[in-house]
């Protein structure tokens, strides 16, 4: 029961609660460049969640046999570990979406947010716990950079997942070719954080109001 | 574990663990080397088919193109001044010239071919590139590919022009992609270089 | 790459487009942790990008020697992730040593950024940047130089704008990040703007 209720906890915290990208803009660097095509965010969200799970994982089974003094350069071997297999793959199975992706894997290994958690989560967590972790902060991470590409896509495109739309990609419809272009990725985020901290702040309001 | 207090424990440490994961890198890096290096073959062989009037049924499998490229393509000799040669029976059907010069994003790759006369284009593609998808990445589309079958180069000045979306054509010019002036421009600048240095080796030869 | 790129105008080139029209943050979106975080102020964003100037630059060299000299001849180039990581912090953590023994000055001024410099995603992007697009030596360091004065000239600019804001009422959920995710939009939109000035070449 106690366990089932702390992993409920740890993955709603991960993914809304603390949600990296809402909470302290972290990490958006290396995302916010792929956010163009939506099929190409997804490959890129699940790079970091396969990253962000399994050195998780990694991290805290070595967690009590890792000197101090060298734990941070563990860790980041450890990402970097993963980082380079799933850039390999992608380069041997998907050629074409890992030249799509650019340098854009590989900089996940200086993503603020999963050295974040190894250091938060992983170094004072058993394993499993740690995986689930990692695999939530990955997930909610994603789901942001998805909403933006959405945006993007089909504003800009007027296709979703490479698929025309059906109003948006007729001659009815005018591409907002700035969507397409790097100041579409700053705007659409920065409205998508306007909405996310509203709601954030007004659900705050009305817990601190209904504890009077 | 008093182990961990050491002063030499951290340094072995990390020398096991890169050590073991260098290791485990390396072999999947070596098993995945053969697979990437087959895909950029592959990638080459596929523009060099199609920027020739060689027949392909429909869509074809990797090891198709390479059975394909095997029996109908010849390595460049003194004759075709740097160019791949279509070749049926005994007679040259085509000549493809490879290309390559810095996109907007990263270097594009790609071929062009020509008939026997080396002055009419049969086609063009693209092997390589990382432009932005929806504008400079439209190069690759049959929409602009297509422009250039037909079209011959001129024997004087630039060889191929790519003018602007709405300008009037001639024999020897494309139209630009729309909204994708970086890419159009590089574009044209190193297939100009390329194309004229084989013009002129080839006209060496006559 | 052919003969000519090495000429001096193309290196100006690569150099110009590495600032303006190819700028490695508002076109790139690299570097971003600390340019929203360090961008409040004019002086801490100039203390701050002056270090990447310096930092990129060498280190991109070094880089470029590490990526020719080590990780091609051995064919192990999927290394270079983590060799270009370990030569900038060695890097940073030699210069840092260096400035705070003999400048104390210029430590105070511009050595305490340069922890923050490490996990700059910038520094690693331009030097993975250069291995995609094939660079010789000299378009690299180029386009380092570039790169890192491209990226202090938006963080500064954004400075100067977030001092002038300080007083203007902006919404509660846009304040901090938000903000600053506008303007910076706003400046790539102008940025982009540069965009016709080498069209001749």
């Amino acid at each position: 029961m106690i366990a089932a209720k702390r992993t409920r906890d740890v993955v709603l915290t991960a993914i809304w609660g603390e949600n990296p990208v809402f909470r302290q803009i972290l990490g958006i660097c290396s995302a916010l460049a792929v956010t163009n095509l939506v099929l190409n965010t997804m490959v890129m969200g699940a790079a970091v969640i396969f990253t962000t799970a399994l050195s998780g994982f990694t991290v805290s089974v070595m967690r009590k046999y890792t000197p101090r003094i060298i734990r941070m350069m563990v860790e980041v071997l450890i990402i970097a570990f993963y980082v380079i297999l799933f850039d390999q793959a992608l380069k041997a199975y998907w050629p074409d979406m890992s030249r799509n992706l650019g340098p854009y894997v590989g900089l996940i290994i200086t993503n603020c947010i999963i050295m974040g958690r190894a250091e938060a989560f992983a170094n004072a967590n058993p394993p499993v716990l740690s995986f689930i972790d990692g695999l939530s902060s990955g997930v909610g991470y994603s789901l942001i950079l998805i909403c933006v590409a959405v945006v993007r896509e089909l504003l800009g495109m007027g296709s979703l997942l490479g698929i025309p739309m059906p109003f948006l990609s007729s001659s009815m419809w005018d591409r907002w070719i700035i969507m397409v272009m790097p100041p579409g990725a700053f705007f659409t985020l920065a409205v998508i954080v306007w909405i996310a901290r509203t709601i954030q702040k007004e659900k705050d309001q009305k817990s601190t109001e209904a504890k009077k | 574990m008093n182990l961990k207090d050491k002063a030499w424990f951290p340094v072995i440490y990390m020398f096991m663990l890169t050590l073991i994961l260098s290791t485990v890198l390396i072999i999947f890096g070596t098993i995945t080397r053969k697979r990437v290096k087959e895909n950029e073959a592959i990638a080459f062989e596929r523009a060099v088919i199609q920027s020739l009037p060689v027949e392909i049924a429909g869509t074809t499998a990797p090891w198709q193109i390479h059975q394909i490229y095997l029996s109908s393509i010849r390595e460049a000799d003194e004759t075709s001044a740097g160019a791949f040669r279509y070749v049926k029976g005994d007679s040259i059907k085509g000549y493809a010239l490879p290309l390559e010069g810095p996109g907007f994003w990263a270097p594009i790759k790609g071929v062009i071919g020509f008939e026997p006369d080396a002055m009419t284009i049969s086609g063009i593609a693209f092997y390589e590139q990382n432009e932005t998808p929806g504008l400079g990445g439209e190069i690759t589309k049959t929409s602009f590919r297509e422009q250039f079958v037909g079209k011959r180069i001129s024997q004087t000045g630039t060889p191929l022009q790519i003018r602007g979306p709405t300008e009037p054509l001639d024999e020897s010019s494309v139209h630009a992609i729309t909204g994708a002036t970086q890419t159009s421009n590089r574009l044209a600048k190193f297939m100009n270089e390329n194309i004229s240095q084989w013009r002129a080796r080839m006209a060496e030869q006559k | 790459m052919t003969g000519s790129s090495n000429s001096m105008i193309h290196l100006a080139i690569v150099l110009f487009t590495a600032v303006f029209t190819d700028n490695i943050l508002l076109a790139r979106f690299l570097g971003m942790c600390s340019f929203l975080s360090v961008s409040r102020q004019v002086k801490t964003a100039v203390g701050l990008g002056l270090a990447v100037v310096f930092v990129m630059t060498f280190t991109i060299a070094l880089d470029w020697l590490a990526y020719r000299y080590i990780l091609e001849p051995y064919a192990i180039e999927y290394f270079r992730f983590i060799l270009f990581i370990v030569i900038i912090a060695a890097f940073v953590q030699f210069i840092e040593m260096a400035i705070e023994r003999y400048s104390p000055v210029l430590y105070q001024n511009l050595g305490i950024f340069l922890p923050l410099i490490t996990v700059n995603c910038a520094i690693l992007g331009a030097s993975l940047f250069m291995v995609i697009r094939e660079y010789s030596l000299a378009e690299a360091i180029a386009f380092g130089f570039g790169s890192g004065g491209g990226w202090m000239l938006a963080i500064v600019a954004m400075a100067g704008i977030r001092e002038k804001l300080n007083n203007a009422r902006i919404p509660k959920g846009l304040q901090g990040p938000g903000i600053t995710l506008v303007i910076a939009g706003i400046m790539a939109l102008a940025f982009i703007g540069f965009t016709g000035v080498l069209s001749g070449r």
